[in-house]
């Protein structure tokens, strides 16, 4: 099922909205809300800032079973292009050779198990994956 | 909600979500920032790669002049950020 939200920056409002009526429903710890939150921002921003021209909407889907959290961002009408094959962000590199670019994903990764890329039909799906303990909720 | 706020001449308040949406309202106070200044989380909740980068432009742009963005009261969700990123080796953290 999930909700689509409009191609825009703003729309991040409606977004973590409701991802919060999701953890309401689906309590997660704090420190995984936390996850939730900004891996979606992550890609739901980097979707729109590879796509800008895209009139169509991006669709997230949340589910959680006792094992799992998933998300799913699919992205509609366009040409394959996967942004979680971003060029490895270094945490190591000094402040004056540290690039602006690549944050996002790294986090994304970090604080996901699993982090998918499928294409199909012209649509793009992003699918994150985290195991939850039993401490996770 | 966020809110950015100068206090105390040299320190900067974070308070509510540094999210995608609120880059424009930081850089108001960030790019006037010349000379070391404190950032104080202790009411800031959540900050995405966003505010990360806001952070670290100004950081790259003040020591170029011997200046730099100290923080400080850091929760612990947005320490492993920092320490994901790498930004607990370019910024000192009280």
């Amino acid at each position: 099922m999930g909700q689509k939200f409009k191609r825009n920056i703003r729309s991040l409002n409606d977004v973590f909205e409701y991802i919060a009526v999701f953890i309401d429903k689906h309590p997660l710890d704090e420190s995984t809300a936390f996850s939730l939150n900004l891996a979606v921002e992550e890609l739901f921003t980097n979707i729109i800032k590879y796509n800008a021209d895209n009139p169509n909407p991006i669709l997230l889907n949340l589910k959680r079973s006792p094992d799992a959290l998933v998300a799913e961002l699919t992205d509609y009408a366009v040409e394959p292009f996967d942004i979680t094959k971003s060029h490895d962000y270094d945490p190591s590199l000094s402040l004056d050779k540290r690039p602006i670019g690549g944050i996002g994903i790294h986090l994304v990764k970090k604080m996901f198990d699993e982090v998918k890329y499928d294409y199909k039909d012209q649509q793009c799906k992003i699918t994150l994956i985290k195991y939850l303990g039993a401490s996770d909720v | 909600m966020f809110e950015i706020n100068l206090v105390n001449k040299n320190e900067i308040l974070l308070s509510g979500r540094f999210d995608a949406t609120q880059v424009e309202k930081a850089l108001e106070i960030f790019i006037n920032i010349q000379e070391t200044h404190i950032v104080n989380f202790e009411k800031l909740d959540y900050i995405s790669s966003a505010g990360l980068s806001v952070l670290l432009k100004t950081q790259k742009r003040l020591t170029t002049n011997g200046h730099q963005l100290k923080l400080k009261n850091i929760n612990k969700h947005i320490r492993e950020i920092f320490q994901y990123t790498g930004f607990d080796m370019i910024f000192e953290i009280e």
